[in-house]
């Protein structure tokens, strides 16, 4: 599904993200949380308004799936398997929720990267973020 | 009616008044139709689309890319009366165009990641959130004659 050029620039986009999940995944959440409100419904545990520490800490774990899954993207299904369990008997996010991090995602990606955030990158992890969460919502019914 | 409350406002001001329309439009429109390629269907009457380079070097793209978010600017001009603003545009897009106002949504999206990737960190949740508002209202608004 994902061609060796999507491959590759989904893999040169992670080596720019790798050691720095922290900071990535916290302000992915500051964003979906402020664009987005709705969101935090999902995320009760961090309370009303999560402070940096637990945007960091939330964020390092989301960020660091999101690795697995680059490392994984020819068998998505079976990496993310457990994580498709919590999200479908746990969790149950709404899927109209997915295209929203998906954005807040590109937004993060585009402001850090900026001119170097070429099209095709942004199509490349347009899809394969778009491929993690059907699989992450594939068990739902 | 959506209200834009006096720091939104602002924020979209502020930022817009330092947006190249003709850059920004014409590589929103351009990323549109990369990273959705149906969205091409639209546009038959473009010329060259078959590749990246085509889309991202075709003149159309980008001057109809400029002229869409030119009305950006009218929009801002107008923010508390969008539906009244782009009335005649909404029927144009329906009964002419036959748009899908699905696309109204991703192509605001788009600008907002090319807003992005020029301004980098003065983008900050505060101004994604004013933006992504406006161009959710302006979507909508677009989609209001639909019938």
């Amino acid at each position: 599904m994902l061609s060796a050029q999507e491959r590759a620039h989904i893999a040169q986009v992670w080596d720019l993200i790798a050691g720095h999940e922290a900071s990535f995944g916290a302000e992915l959440l500051l964003r979906l949380f402020t664009v987005y409100p709705s969101t935090k419904v999902y995320f009760r545990h961090l309370g009303d308004q999560p402070d940096e520490v637990q945007l960091l800490s939330h964020g390092q774990r989301m960020l660091q799936a999101v690795g697995v899954a680059v490392q994984y993207m020819d068998n998505l299904h079976a990496v993310l398997s457990p994580l498709a369990d919590l999200h479908a008997q746990v969790l149950r996010v709404d899927p109209t929720n997915f295209p929203l991090v998906i954005q807040c995602f590109q937004v993060v990606l585009a402001a850090h990267l900026q001119g170097e955030y070429t099209v095709e990158m942004q199509a490349a992890w347009d899809k394969f973020l778009t491929g993690v969460a059907v699989v992450l919502t594939e068990k739902y019914r | 009616m959506v209200h834009f409350t006096t720091e939104e406002k602002a924020a979209v001001a502020s930022l817009w008044a330092k947006v190249n329309v003709e850059v920004v439009g014409g590589e929103s429109l351009a990323r549109l139709l990369i990273v959705y390629p149906w969205t091409q269907r639209f546009f038959d009457s473009f010329g060259n689309l078959c590749s990246e380079s085509a889309i991202m070097g075709n003149p159309k793209v980008k001057a109809h890319g400029s002229k869409v978010l030119n009305s950006f600017g009218n929009a801002i001009k107008h923010m508390d009366d969008l539906k009244g603003t782009f009335a005649d545009l909404s029927e144009l897009h329906c009964d002419k165009l036959h748009v899908d106002p699905e696309n109204f949504r991703l192509l605001g999206n788009m600008i907002l990641i090319v807003l992005a990737t020029h301004f980098s960190k003065e983008f900050t949740p505060q101004m994604q959130a004013a933006w992504q508002k406006l161009t959710n209202a302006v979507a909508n608004a677009l989609a209001h004659k639909y019938h």
